[in-house]
């Protein structure tokens, strides 16, 4: 195979990687700060037990404490040997969920640590000054914390591009799955070479974006 | 602007892959044959970035047969068997060892006679499989060659130091190179192919650890699709199709749908 | 006119009882005072008072209604939310740690809330909170952010935005106590202006002499009650003993 057709075929395989990726965050990131308020909920049951809390300390637990392998194959299977579903069509829609829920578990975390950071002067001085809760929660305290889990965030965003490789479990064709292919076809390792340098070029444009809005909120303190 | 254009490249690349996700359906049936895409000559990626291989082709010509349209769909060898029970794919087609999974399938019947053999570098003075004893074999995960080891040749593999397990061909070639593995197990049909493609340095041990033959692998108890996929491998036979393809993958010493 | 009147409030924390019985009143126009040493409750009269506190039993009235009473069981009832909310239209809070919006300028801090709670004109808003400003001496602060004012300069960027909001009261939480001494000078200064413009205020404080200056009307309170209370020279001049070990000590500080 010619270097311009194995560059073609890791390219063509690296806007898969991207599109995980993009898809991954799109979901992950919102679901991620629904799972932090559950995570900090103080609704109860029997006037005891923090119920939602429970839940989603439980659903953390297991997303971060299982390997993102085991659960792209999960939810892609889960379904036939459940309820015999046809999963035929299901392939990329179940990697982009089972990416979107177990980052948005991490994200939760990164999210609760940044909230609960928040001096609480900044709630009693919204209140006073009659915000609601739903108005200090979007214009005071998010705007801030978002400066402040970033940092957190772009790591684990860094990660997420090199996670995608994981979908290689459920054969998708992103750019991992086809180097192995090209690799195996051409009995040489140039191909994961190349996919190396492809993967280190994307986190490198991720983590300079992440910069510059890091540096976009560097005008306060 | 420029965020303009970030924001329309990123939209583009997301649409494009729900399209190509949801778009190849086509024709009245589709044949969806799973391979592991790392197996040449069997199923590989070509010069051109598409999946060919002697068997493909073959699957290929059922298809024209029949009117289907075959979907090549590279599967992750070690979820070849959650891949067909959900019905993610029709078959498993793809260099797929008869011997050892007889009651796990239902075969088609067996069209290439394959042996598992030992490679080992020609200067090894490794030369019968006697040889091997005390010495490190190299051997694919989840493969039959594995499985032979573990089974039927247990008693052989039991002399060796050990056994070692890896993922794909170009890492156990690696390891044979470095010295830390004295022979690798695999299918002769791939170490022909692996010692074409590499060049000189490594030999077929002449003492072959089994022989046993490939079939196309179905769902158990789907008798009626495997049917129709035998018959046609019949037909192939005899018009001569089946031999014309084996001599242009380099295997019609292997061939024994026919004979 | 009352403005506020705070009737029989009762507060504890984890059993400790730390409001026993406080009742207290500010007519429009008026200066109070409230002094008294660390732990005495004086803080938590006035956090109840602006509702970050919740009251144990007791009642609390503001000129525009009822804002929580204690019905004939002890069971403490607030008003509904809806008229909550009429009622924090009547007050503003200065904080001893100012509490800025940091992600805000300064003339933003000012101009969010009027804006987003009580919907008035963008233009009318801007041109109030640069009056405001202006007032304060930091006009030319206006696009500033907090982080680069000094603490004398935020705490008057915060009386501006209580301000903003034309509170019928006004209350001071130590609002020098996290200053360096040579800047209290300034919120002193302020917050006299304010007193002779009418302004109603309540003013927790340490500043002995400020508060003997600036108050009608002075509250030493320790140990959760009223110890003393009266105008300036009746609570300083009373020979009131526990209030004069208090404030010879804190002179000694």
């Amino acid at each position: 195979m010619s270097t311009a057709m194995i560059l073609e075929q890791l390219a063509g395989g690296m806007v898969k990687s991207i599109s995980i990726f993009c898809w991954t965050l799109l979901f992950s990131l919102p679901l991620g700060l629904l799972i932090a308020f559950g995570r900090m909920s103080k609704v109860k049951i029997f006037g005891r037990f923090r119920i939602v809390r429970g839940i989603t300390k439980l659903y953390i637990d297991v997303m971060r404490g299982t390997p993102l392998m085991l659960q792209l194959m999960v939810v892609f299977y889960g379904p036939f040997y459940l309820w015999g579903a046809n999963i035929g069509g299901f392939r990329y829609v179940a990697i982009i969920l089972a990416f979107s829920i177990n980052y948005a578990a991490y994200f939760a975390e990164i999210y609760r640590s940044g909230i609960e950071s928040m001096p609480k002067g900044q709630y009693e001085a919204a209140e006073v000054l009659g915000y609601t809760k739903t108005q200090t929660f979007l214009h005071i305290i998010l705007p801030q914390v978002i400066k402040r889990v970033l940092p957190a965030i772009t790591n684990e965003m860094v990660t997420l591009v090199k996670d995608t490789s994981l979908a290689f479990s459920l054969a998708y064709m992103e750019m991992f799955t086809i180097a192995k292919q090209i690799a195996a076809k051409e009995t040489t390792f140039v191909p994961f070479v190349v996919a190396a340098i492809f993967y280190f070029i994307f986190n490198w444009l991720v983590s300079a974006g992440m910069t510059k809005v890091e540096e976009k909120l560097n005008y306060y303190r | 602007m420029k965020k303009k254009i970030m924001a329309a490249v990123l939209v583009t690349v997301m649409a494009a892959s729900v399209l190509t996700g949801c778009g190849s359906k086509g024709g009245d049936k589709t044949f969806t044959v799973g391979f592991d895409a790392e197996y040449p000559p069997y199923g590989y990626m070509d010069d051109n970035g598409e999946y060919t291989g002697f068997d493909l082709e073959l699957a290929e010509k059922v298809c024209e047969m029949e009117g289907w349209t075959l979907e090549k769909k590279p599967i992750d060898w070690n979820s070849k068997d959650m891949e067909l029970e959900s019905g993610a794919i029709d078959c498993i087609w793809n260099g797929f060892t008869v011997d050892g999974r007889e009651d796990d399938y239902t075969w088609s019947q067996p069209y290439v006679d394959n042996s598992q053999v030992i490679v080992v570098a020609e200067d090894s003075g490794i030369s019968t499989l006697a040889d091997l004893a005390g010495k490190t074999v190299g051997v694919q995960a989840a493969s039959a060659a594995l499985t032979l080891l573990q089974e039927d040749q247990a008693e052989l593999a039991g002399t060796f130091a050990g056994l070692q397990e890896f993922a794909d061909y170009n890492s156990a070639f690696v390891e044979l190179q470095a010295g830390s593995v004295d022979a690798v197990a695999m299918d002769v049909g791939v170490a022909n192919y692996q010692i074409k493609t590499r060049g000189e340095g490594y030999t077929i041990l002449p003492e072959v650890l089994n022989s046993e033959k490939y079939a196309v692998g179905f769902k158990k108890g789907n008798t009626e699709l495997c049917d129709i996929v035998d018959a046609d491998l019949t037909k192939l036979a005899e018009d001569g199709t089946i031999a014309e393809l084996a001599e242009k993958y380099d295997i019609a010493d292997l061939i024994c749908i026919g004979k | 006119m009352d403005i506020l009147r705070m009737e029989h409030i009762k507060k504890s924390f984890d059993g400790l009882e730390v409001l026993k019985d406080i009742s207290l009143s500010v007519k429009e126009g008026e200066v109070l005072a409230i002094i008294g040493p660390s732990g005495s409750g004086k803080s938590t009269i006035m956090r109840c008072a602006v509702m970050l506190e919740t009251i144990d039993g007791g009642e609390i009235e503001y000129v525009g209604g009822k804002a929580a009473w204690t019905d004939d069981a002890g069971v403490v009832h607030y008003a509904d939310n809806a008229s909550l909310k009429e009622i924090r239209r009547d007050y503003g809070m200065v904080f001893q740690n100012f509490h800025l919006f940091p992600h805000y300028s300064v003339l933003k801090n000012v101009m969010d809330a009027p804006i987003r709670v009580q919907k008035r004109d963008r233009a009318e808003v801007e041109k109030e909170a640069r009056v405001l400003l202006d007032k304060m001496g930091l006009a030319d602060k206006a696009d500033a952010y907090p982080y680069q004012l000094s603490g004398g300069q935020q705490q008057r960027v915060s009386i501006a935005r209580a301000l903003a909001m034309n509170p019928k009261i006004l209350f001071f939480d130590e609002p020098t106590s996290a200053l360096d001494p040579e800047l209290t000078g300034d919120i002193l200064r302020v917050i006299k202006d304010l007193a002779a413009e009418h302004m109603t205020m309540v003013i927790v404080t340490h500043e002995m002499n400020f508060a003997r200056n600036v108050a009608d009307h002075i509250i030493f309170m320790e140990h959760g009650v009223i110890v003393s209370e009266g105008t300036p020279e009746e609570v300083f001049d009373a020979g009131n003993a526990r209030l004069q070990e208090f404030l010879g000590r804190y002179e000694a500080d």
